[in-house]
């Protein structure tokens, strides 16, 4: 993948700000005090082994788990906050997943559709408006009227993502989105998250595309066994790391031919 | 031997055999083996019907197509009453209860299905109520209430028609049924699915009412319309209330004519209508899958 130009933003703020962030499943502890903070118009890349809690990470920022302890800051507002609004939460923040999670039981066009209808209030026409404009843009134009099975893995990812889009969301977490896919069909969909990286979209993503982090993010975060273990940026994460665990890591993922 | 366990690797001849050694495969030959035994069954029952000993009673006492033409359409002077004329409070009953009953269990099981300490009571009611009525014989209920109700004199309630009991009955059963169907078709929906839609910002009730059910519900189709069929064949026990529905005008036939040809033509009208749903149902779910995979609107 060709390098990035980075992308200049003055008037960044604070978009997302976790701090020491605890999250356990019975006994298993997930998270054990986690930082993280994400500013406007920032690629942010998660990094780290299975299990190191990337994805858990991502699921506590639009409340689809809640933390056991520390907080998170989302547009600078609490979500531990009992006036929090979870549904406002989720509007305003997309999430794309690894299993794409398309509505099977809707055509394309309708899966990008029910969320703009249902959530913001748009009618029928406004909203397919906007759904063929971001077909468009993904040169799924044609397949409007088709169900998701009928495309591939990289359409249908693609799909998901626009879907998030069309929410004209503020954030946008994407929890390992090229895992599922086959290698020949990951580029498709790293290539339009470069696109909206470009555009200023704010991103979160947990990913194992080591190449693609490098190449795009702004900042990485390393995390293993539930603590983020390092981060900066790409230059000095991937060519000095500091800790002996980020090494380690690295190492592992330079032995196996990924970066 | 772990070395010349790979020799046949490299010989051109394979040690592996992969035909069946003893028993032959039915493949291929399935077909003629269903045929056949399709032949015998129905010469065994052929000969059962016209050379046993009883043949010509039983085919007079059940299949006498006069006797069933008098059935079906009824005979005032004799005070035969119709079996077609019954058979359609069996209709009427039927569409009334399942349209009942298909709000009612989505109701419950949607009530089943949800989380929370405020709906608390309102689940274990649910719970208690799904394990009634699917434990206790519908014939039962109906005997309970239909003959129990107008005896409590309750102004309103006790002076219904035994129709009214017959039709209250049959919906609670078959509402904990169809609401078991239903929740079976919630659970099969993935947890991925809530999550997605969750997280595009839709409600719990929006995320319920426009992804879980809809793929619930295609889920349990076949189920739903099998509950349907079942009902529709149900209301033959409104029969002990004393209602006038096919079963029981059949039963005044067989017992005015001395003939049991009634019964026959009651069950060939219920036929009439099972049959045909069951493969529409089949249609249907045909129809579904193959319009999802062809991919058009």
């Amino acid at each position: 993948m060709s390098p990035v130009t980075k992308r200049e933003h003055p008037t960044a703020e604070l978009v997302l700000d976790v701090r020491a962030a605890q999250k356990r499943f019975g006994d298993l502890a997930v998270l054990k005090g986690v930082d993280l903070k994400v500013y406007s118009h920032e690629v942010v890349c998660l990094i780290g082994a299975s299990g190191s809690g990337k994805s858990t990470l991502l699921r506590c920022c639009n409340l689809l788990e809640q933390l056991d302890a520390g907080s998170i800051q989302l547009f600078g507002h609490d979500l531990a906050d009992d006036r929090i609004d979870e549904n406002l939460v989720r509007r305003y923040t997309g999430m794309v997943f690894q299993s794409f999670n398309l509505f099977p039981h809707l055509n394309v066009l309708d899966n990008i559709t029910l969320a703009p209808r249902r959530v913001l209030g748009l009618g029928r026409k406004d909203a397919e408006l906007r759904a063929h404009e971001l077909l468009e843009r993904i040169g799924l134009a044609a397949k409007a009227k088709d169900f998701p099975d009928r495309l591939s893995g990289g359409q249908q990812q693609r799909l998901a993502i626009v879907r998030s889009l069309a929410m004209d969301p503020k954030l946008l977490l994407f929890d390992e989105i090229t895992s599922a896919l086959d290698p020949e069909l990951v580029g498709e969909v790293l290539a339009l998250v470069g696109e909206l990286a470009q555009q200023g979209m704010t991103m979160v993503l947990a990913t194992h595309e080591m190449s693609f982090a490098r190449d795009v993010a702004d900042s990485i975060y390393f995390l293993e066994g539930g603590r983020m273990v390092e981060h900066g940026p790409p230059s000095s994460i991937f060519s000095s790391p500091k800790e002996i665990a980020t090494q380690r890591f690295l190492q592992r993922i330079i032995d196996a031919g990924r970066l | 031997m772990a070395l010349q366990g790979a020799d046949w690797l490299a010989s051109s001849e394979l040690p592996v055999s992969l035909y069946a050694s003893s028993r032959p495969r039915l493949r291929g030959r399935g077909g003629t083996v269903a045929s056949s035994i399709s032949t015998v069954l129905i010469i065994v029952l052929a000969v059962a019907v016209i050379a046993s000993p009883s043949a010509a009673a039983f085919r007079d006492g059940f299949l006498n197509l006069h006797q069933m033409w008098i059935a079906f359409k009824g005979d005032p002077t004799k005070g035969v009453l119709s079996v077609a004329k019954g058979f359609m409070l069996n209709l009427w009953l039927s569409l009334v209860c399942e349209a009942i009953v298909l709000v009612l269990a989505l109701a419950v099981a949607t009530l089943r299905m949800t989380s929370g300490p405020v709906l608390k009571p309102l689940r274990g009611l649910s719970i208690a109520y799904s394990d009634f009525a699917r434990g206790v014989p519908v014939i039962l209920v109906m005997l309970w209430l239909g003959f129990g109700v107008p005896s409590l004199n309750i102004k309103g309630i006790s002076s219904q028609s035994p129709v009214v009991y017959a039709g209250f009955v049959l919906v609670f059963s078959y509402t904990a049924y169809v609401s078991e169907v239903y929740r079976a078709g919630i659970l099969s929906v993935p947890r991925h699915q809530v999550q997605a839609a969750r997280s595009l910002g839709l409600s719990n009730f929006a995320t319920l009412r426009y992804v879980v059910l809809p793929q619930a519900i295609r889920n349990v189709l076949p189920a739903l319309l099998n509950d349907f069929t079942s009902l529709q064949k149900d209301t033959a026990i409104v029969s002990t209330l004393g209602v006038l529905e096919a079963v029981h005008a059949a039963q005044i036939a067989g017992g005015v004519e001395f003939n049991y040809s009634g019964f026959t033509i009651a069950s060939l009208l219920f036929l009439a209508v099972t049959v045909p749903l069951t493969r529409w149902t089949d249609r249907l779910m045909a129809k579904d899958r193959s319009l999802r995979l062809a991919g058009n609107p």
